[in-house]
């Protein structure tokens, strides 16, 4: 069936299973690949987008949902790579292989839009995405950085 | 094409030719209308450009002076995209800041040996700091999968921590042989002695007339101007070093905060069809048959293509299984099909007999039977009989995964004279290999397209899918497929490392010093790494010991994952160092540095110096809260040798509460950086990660085998620990040795496991011995 999306401010008309998978329907038929695919069940948060401001795994939600409401996917987090949250996850040199990084820093996002000056058990309650490299560590010091960098205004 | 494809072909005759030649999967017969369309294949991924002058198959400079540096290895979170980079610029002497990365052709590769002066490594090896060090190239084997020396990058392999040690001289050599020839240039153009010349951040200098120009004004000069004698070319040591040896955070970095790197899943092609995919649960099996006619009018579904076992041959003797995949228009409509699809099983009732409990038992009884005894030194039994304490012990470690976060996928497409692939690879040079034998189509036409990886975690190219994908574009010539697996798929693609045993037995003095150690280890008889950590000498000292493998043969597919069985042997023997220090009542830290000490390993100091660095930064003896206890370990790899060698000791600091959960709290890392690391930062960040990874190990993941099946297949049963997990403190010191390092990417902090185990017996009184070590009731007070 045909419906409209709203994809990072653009409206997208779709034609689509309303069931499909949220995430399969920003990769596939939106072609925005960063949101990425990895357990299909939920569990792993790698698909995370946010839906009117939460959080969501899409692999595990119909396109349905969104219908209406306002989607963001790391693609829209920023127009140049620099929001607070990405300047701090470079500053740290984050990444290993970077495939749950997407997710994430939609995480962390959404966590700072609930918390705007989250204490690490806020992040270790608010994040809760798995990483298989084990970037934990800086995840965490980004996280707190990219909090300052925003209270002090810089976006 | 319109519609269905292979099913409407003929699927009886399909399936009673994969049958009739099990392994040979060859469909000459069936062309699709466009076969011949495409052969010039898109190139979607974001690091191709070449127009400009390449100096040499590494180093191509344009006229803006960007300096795009070719990587021979995968980038899979290790930071090789930029150490690589680091150490061919390093020689270059161009400017950081204008580097690119790009992965190199693996298809030039098979076209174009390496350059002369590329194959032999200079100096004196391990201990040599001016030299190349050991770099480990073995012959090409038949079957293609190992060695491959002498082709134009060398090894494309990413495995066994070895980019690094491996491809340094002549990633090195890469840059020197570049730097060299633009200097020639320079000189030829200006007249003037080459020796009045001198180059930095891309600039060349003539200071006598005050002349300068750029590596991007001189570059296509400098092409033509080969090298007169680069066998002469010498690389620099350590100590003259201003690039390599520095922290540099990683090229790709801001593309990947940017959701914008391109991993193999993220591939798209004109006319690419998606492949949903369903292997026989038990390996060894067979599709006997689907009913693709029940499915194929759902939405979007274009075809079934069932596919035999991967030829073993291909996939390093390994046997998995057989297959069906449905194909449709987008990848859920696929998976959906699937799932949808009746599928019957040919079974091999052996395989279907494998249990965790049976094999269990299988590894036990063959640790009571007679192994290869690979070192004996004195008389193990006669000391036994002098012992004044026996202490033994029986460790087990559990079939594990890579899991990585990307599940396998791979883009194929195959027309009657060329094959593209594009996958995130760490093995491009087999899978080259992979595709020829499968399609008939000569190596020089195969194009492995390298993507990025979602992790990798041991030589995933090895498991099978891309000679699925490969199978399966093969039955669709002229349609670009793309399969991907899905979560549980993957726990069935991957190859594990091998479940494991070890029997461990010591006759301590009245002092409690050994006197002898009878180390016995099982795993399935082609597990990797059945040596490690044991083998040519206890690295802690006793005068009677014997170090034997056992083997059986179980039906899972093992393979290179991370460590090997280094890791699992880690935990073995610093677990029984532990619980003997207990027996003798002595401190664990200061047994295991005495009994190092009465060794004659060739890299003892540096062993006790690991040691007592982070015993020192851990506060090592001082009191901490009741619940909370530190342990120590010894990491060593190569250490039985006078070879490389990578050494580090680690001390964990771990809580455990009233309730029973388990915290590691603390680690303190110090880390041998040989004569020197390449990239310190991303060496941080690899001991970081593989505290996590270990972590994991110790406390959370293992798989179990019911009736021939993986039983844990997604993040449900096989969890991944998340941030609420990490240890809020991690301290990691370097200290510098005399010898090269023999990597560092795949058996860090395989000390956890031992650790913790030996914090919750200091803590609860309870000793742990099976991996891991969650779901225990470890509640005390």
């Amino acid at each position: 069936m045909a419906f409209d999306l709203n994809v990072n401010g653009t409206r997208h008309t779709l034609d689509a299973d309303e069931q499909t998978p949220l995430l399969w329907v920003i990769r596939d038929h939106l072609g925005l690949t960063g949101t990425k695919f990895s357990c299909g069940i939920g569990q792993c948060g790698a698909c995370t987008v946010h839906v009117d401001g939460q959080a969501v795994r899409s692999c595990s939600v119909p396109v349905s949902i969104a219908a209406g409401k306002r989607v963001t996917t790391i693609e829209g987090v920023s127009s140049d790579g620099n929001h607070p949250l990405q300047v701090a996850w470079k500053e740290f040199d984050t990444p290993q292989c970077g495939y749950c990084q997407s997710g994430m820093i939609m995480s962390a996002l959404a966590l700072l839009q609930r918390r705007p000056n989250p204490s690490d058990s806020d992040i270790d309650s608010g994040v809760t995405n798995a990483c298989r490299c084990g970037t934990y560590h800086r995840i965490r010091q980004a996280i707190h950085m990219a909090a300052d960098l925003m209270k002090d205004g810089r976006r | 094409m319109s519609g269905n494809r292979l099913s409407d072909f003929n699927r009886r005759e399909f399936i009673a030719m994969t049958a009739a030649a099990p392994g040979a999967f060859i469909l000459g017969f069936w062309a699709p209308p466009q076969a011949n369309a495409q052969t010039a294949s898109p190139r979607p991924v974001w690091y191709e450009d070449s127009s400009t002058p390449e100096i040499n198959a590494w180093i191509v400079i344009s006229p803006d002076d960007t300096v795009t540096i070719r990587i021979g290895q995968t980038e899979l979170g290790q930071g090789v995209w930029t150490s690589n980079a680091m150490m061919v610029a390093e020689e270059l002497q161009c400017d950081w800041s204008k580097v690119r990365p790009q992965y190199a052709s693996a298809n030039r590769d098979a076209r174009e040996k390496a350059p002369e002066w590329t194959l032999n490594v200079m100096g004196k090896g391990a201990t040599d700091p001016n030299g190349g060090g050991e770099p480990g190239f073995g012959n090409r084997d038949r079957t293609g999968v190992s060695g491959i020396p002498d082709t134009l990058y060398r090894r494309m392999r990413t495995n066994a921590a070895s980019s690094v040690k491996d491809g340094r001289y002549y990633l090195q050599l890469a840059g020197a042989e570049a730097r060299e020839r633009l200097l020639l240039a320079a000189a030829e153009l200006w007249n003037v002695p080459l020796p009045e010349l001198t180059a930095k951040d891309s600039i060349i200098t003539h200071a006598k007339s005050s002349r300068t120009t750029t590596y991007g004004q001189i570059a296509d000069r400098a092409r033509r101007i080969p090298h007169p004698n680069p066998e002469k070319i010498v690389i620099k040591s350590p100590d003259q070093w201003t690039l390599m040896g520095t922290e540099r955070k990683n090229l790709d970095v801001p593309d990947k905060v940017a959701g914008k790197v391109v991993y193999g899943i993220d591939v798209r092609v004109p006319g690419m069809k998606w492949a949903a995919v369903k292997s026989c649960p038990v390996y060894g099996g067979t599709v006997k048959k689907h009913d693709f006619d029940s499915v194929r009018q759902m939405p979007g579904v274009q075809s079934a293509v069932q596919f035999p076992i991967p030829d073993p041959a291909l996939t390093r003797g390994r046997v998995f299984s057989g297959g069906v995949a449905v194909v449709a228009d987008h990848w859920y409509q696929a998976k959906a099909a699937l799932d949808r699809m009746p599928i019957e099983w040919e079974i091999p009732a052996a395989n279907a007999a494998f249990n965790t409990s049976s094999m269990r038992a299988a590894l036990l009884a063959a640790l009571d039977r007679p192994g290869r005894v690979r070192v004996t030194q004195g008389n193990v039994d006669d000391a036994f009989g002098r012992a004044a304490k026996v202490v033994e012990a029986t460790y087990s470690t559990p079939y594990l995964p890579r899991a990585r976060m990307e599940p396998g996928n791979a883009t194929v497409l195959v027309t009657n004279d060329r094959v593209d692939v594009w996958i995130g690879d760490q093995s491009p040079q087999e899978t080259r290999f992979s595709a020829s034998k499968i399609t008939g189509i000569p190596e020089q036409n195969v194009y492995v397209n390298l993507c990025h990886l979602g992790g990798g975690f041991g030589r995933n190219g090895n498991g099978p899918q891309a000679e699925q994908a490969i199978m399966i574009a093969n039955a669709h010539r002229g349609t670009p497929i793309h399969l991907l697996w899905t979560r549980e798929e993957d726990f069935v693609g991957t190859t594990y490392r091998a479940m494991g045993m070890a029997r461990l037995k010591a006759g301590l003095d009245a002092e409690g010093w050994p006197i002898a150690l009878d180390v016995r280890t099982a795993m399935q008889e082609d597990g990797f790494g059945p040596e490690s950590s044991f083998d040519v000498a206890s690295r802690y000292y006793v005068p009677n010991y014997r170090f034997s493998n056992h083997t059986t043969k179980f039906h899972v597919p093992v393979g290179t994952r991370r460590g090997i069985g280094q890791a699992a042997h880690e935990f073995y023997r610093e677990s029984f160092v532990n619980e003997l220090a207990h027996a003798a009542g002595k401190d664990a830290y200061r047994y295991r540095r005495e009994l190092i000490s009465r060794t004659n390993l060739p890299y003892k100091d540096d062993m006790i110096r690991a040691l007592d660095i982070a015993a020192e930064m851990s506060g090592w003896g001082n009191a901490l809260p009741r619940g909370t206890a530190r342990a120590i370990a010894l990491e060593e790899r190569g250490g039985e040798t006078n070879r490389m060698a990578t050494i580090s000791a680690m001390v964990h600091t771990v809580s455990v509460s009233r309730e029973g959960k388990v915290k590691l709290v603390r680690v303190d890392v110090a880390h041998d950086t040989g004569f020197s690391l390449v990239n310190p930062l991303s060496v941080k960040k690899q001991i970081e990660g593989q505290i996590t990874w270990f972590y994991n190990d110790a406390m959370h993941q293992a798989n179990t085998i019911k009736d021939g099946q993986i039983v844990e297949n997604n993040f449900r049963a096989f969890p991944l620990s998340r941030i609420d997990e990490d240890p809020p403190e991690i301290n990691i010191h370097f200290f510098k040795t005399g010898h090269w390092l023999l990597g560092m990417g795949h058996d860090r902090a395989t000390s956890v496991q031992s650790a913790i185990g030996d914090a919750i017996f200091q803590v609860t009184g309870k000793r742990l011995r099976d991996l891991p070590y969650g779901g225990h009731d470890l509640s005390w007070g």
